[in-house]
């Protein structure tokens, strides 16, 4: 469930910083070291990154247990050149992140501008079925799938993955999209069509520049969710498509091998980075509008 | 706006190629690790064939991912049990046994208890082994070398089991002179009761994934579990400090076969694959790779360099688990009692 509330974060990188700081959270800022907030802060901020923390360093670990003898990058090594399985796992979960969020971002989008811009009449329902991959458990979103696959004869593996991903992003994106449009002023079109824009000039040279910070933020949001999914995919998976979580959940068997841990930090690496560009990209953008 | 719909073209040409070309690719679905890469690379470069390997963590998932419509695996390796249930379900194809010469080097010892598939009809052996009992010998002075090490209240909380019924209430009944298989009621409640009264309070709890860590670790003095997983998590320079043994009293064992299931696209590489596991050379890298004894093919041992953690013979008088069908449900309910009641 806490999945949800993590998921739900980057909203906060649609609304420029800048204007939501008034001057009064200043008084009440708690100055003495150890005050009730500042505890709870260290405390979450520890129970949060602990486990991280306990990984990079077993990451850098010469020997294989829990035990700390001493520096080697010998996990590093061991990851970059003999793990072949594990990196066309990965290579897989990429394939399926990056395709399967550029066509819920896609469809999601233009089913959000759709369903603030016309009226008709089904627009309600379509709104509350649209939600339901969000609010239904992933079990029943994972089997259900896999049946209709499999009536419709369509052969489970990447394709089969790929769908299920961008069956599951697409209320993310129309959640975040529509709280973008709600913002925006559809009197802008109006005016847009009064000079001449047809339709689709309307949607291309208006609604999407307008939107980009939430395109690309629901983007990245679908990204991550496609990359950790793994009830929905153990499900829908088939021949050689074998996904990173997947992979790494059936090594249980012999004991989780620390280039996992390896890949851990290069992933949580990769990641800060991405969401360091990102936020400033979004500034930029923020700043030319 | 040009180069990101190239991208994507490409991206998706990536996508859907898996559809479309099959020629010459052998897919695997196995346990991790199960099979070592460097043999995997050798069948690669002897017949041109590109393997792909799927995984699974236990013989429940693959049988309902196989049950579910999963088409287009080629060898599977599934355990005892699921070879009889899939035999039975017809969800496997006959072998063709010329194809596959080696099997000569099979053991009868192993295909005599195999009851369900005895002539290879439908099933190779792959690997035959059985979980035992680790003791950590540097802190741990004396002990008994049989399962009722664990009623011992000196290692009071310092050791774990698996979790898993089968082994554990399979354990007790092999302990107490009874098959591993047993369903009557009698039997099974002093299983029950040596488990419960004796052997429980001792243990810190039941585990199948992080007992190895713990145990290499020195925080569980005693553990029940596969010694490939014991010895992963060790250094080698510490694999003295191991004892390793089965129970003289038996218990239960386990049979991992390759199967053709139907379905399979490319069954002339599954057989050569399945030909190729057994030649004794490749199949002794497979034994050195986790120091398993030669207990399957049994001209494999010849070639192995490295010293098994345990001897072929030490797995005398144990027990393939099988099928209960029905009688699970009794396991269940008895494995219900044993892990949730105080």
């Amino acid at each position: 469930m806490n999945r949800k509330k993590t998921k739900l974060k980057p909203t906060t990188l649609v609304t420029p910083p800048r204007e939501v700081s008034p001057p009064r959270q200043q008084l009440f800022k708690d100055h003495r070291r150890l005050g009730f907030s500042n505890t709870v802060l260290v405390l979450v901020i520890l129970f949060l990154f602990m486990p991280l923390f306990v990984v990079i360093t077993y990451s850098f670990n010469a020997s294989k247990g829990m035990r700390w003898t001493g520096f080697s990058l010998q996990w590093y090594y061991k990851l970059l050149f003999e793990s072949r399985q594990l990196w066309k796992a990965f290579l897989n979960s990429f394939i399926i992140a990056i395709t399967s969020s550029l066509v819920a971002t896609f469809l999601g989008a233009l089913a959000a501008v759709g369903i603030k811009w016309y009226r008709f009449k089904a627009r309600s329902y379509i709104q509350i079925i649209s939600f339901l991959p969000m609010i239904l458990p992933e079990v029943i979103i994972g089997i259900s799938m896999l049946i209709f696959f499999s009536a419709v004869k369509i052969p489970l593996g990447m394709f089969s993955i790929f769908v299920a991903h961008t069956t599951f992003n697409l209320p993310f994106v129309l959640l975040l999209v529509s709280a973008r449009l709600d913002e925006f002023d559809f009197s802008i079109i109006e005016a847009a069509r009064d000079l001449g824009a047809t339709e689709r000039q309307g949607l291309t040279k208006v609604i999407i520049p307008s939107i980009v910070p939430a395109l690309l933020s629901s983007m990245l949001m679908a990204i991550t969710m496609s990359l950790e999914d793994f009830v929905i995919t153990f499900f829908v998976a088939g021949p050689g498509s074998t996904t990173l979580p997947l992979y790494v959940y059936s090594m249980i068997r012999y004991g989780v091998s620390p280039v996992v841990n390896a890949l851990s930090l290069i992933l949580v690496l990769a990641i800060m980075v991405m969401a360091l560009t990102f936020r400033r990209f979004l500034k930029t953008i923020a700043a030319s509008s | 706006m040009k180069k990101v719909s190239l991208l994507l073209t490409l991206l998706f040409l990536f996508l859907f190629s898996g559809c479309t070309k099959e020629e010459k690719v052998l897919h695997l679905y196995n346990w991790t690790y199960y099979t070592p890469e460097n043999i995997i690379e050798q069948f690669e470069e002897l017949y041109g064939i590109k393997v792909v390997i799927d995984y699974f963590a236990s013989n429940e998932d693959m049988f309902a991912k196989l049950k579910g419509g999963a088409k287009g695996y080629d060898v599977v390796f599934p355990s005892q049990d699921y070879v009889e249930i899939m035999i039975n379900e017809k969800m496997l194809l006959p072998l063709d046994k010329e194809k596959i010469p080696n099997l000569k080097y099979i053991s009868p010892i192993v295909l005599e208890k195999a009851t369900y598939d005895t002539d290879m009809s439908w099933s190779v052996p792959y690997y035959m082994g059985a979980a035992g009992i680790a003791v950590n010998r540097k802190k741990v002075a004396s002990y008994s070398r049989d399962w009722s090490l664990f009623s011992d209240k000196r290692l009071d909380h310092r050791m774990s089991m698996l979790d898993d019924m089968r082994e554990v209430i399979g354990d007790a009944l092999a302990y107490l002179g009874y098959s591993v298989n047993s369903t009557d009621p009698k039997e099974l409640e002093a299983a029950l009761n040596l488990i419960n009264k004796e052997w429980k309070p001792n243990l810190v709890k039941f585990d199948a994934e992080g007992f190895a860590k713990s145990f290499a670790s020195g925080e569980f003095l005693a553990v029940q579990g596969y010694a490939e997983a014991i010895y992963e998590e060790l250094d080698e320079n510490r694999w003295d400090e191991v004892d390793f043994f089965l129970p003289k009293s038996g218990g239960p064992m386990y049979l991992d076969s390759m199967v053709i299931p139907k379905g399979a696209n490319n069954i002339e590489a599954a057989h050569l694959f399945i030909n190729f596991i057994h030649t004794p050379e490749i199949y002794a890298q497979f034994l050195d790779r986790f120091h398993f004894p030669a207990s399957v093919n049994t001209e494999a041992g010849k070639y192995m360099k490295s010293t098994p953690f345990y001897r072929v013979e030490e797995l005398e008088g144990y027990e393939l688990k099988m099928n209960l069908g029905a009688d699970l449900a009794l396991y269940n309910s008895l494995w219900e009692s044993i892990r949730y009641n105080d």
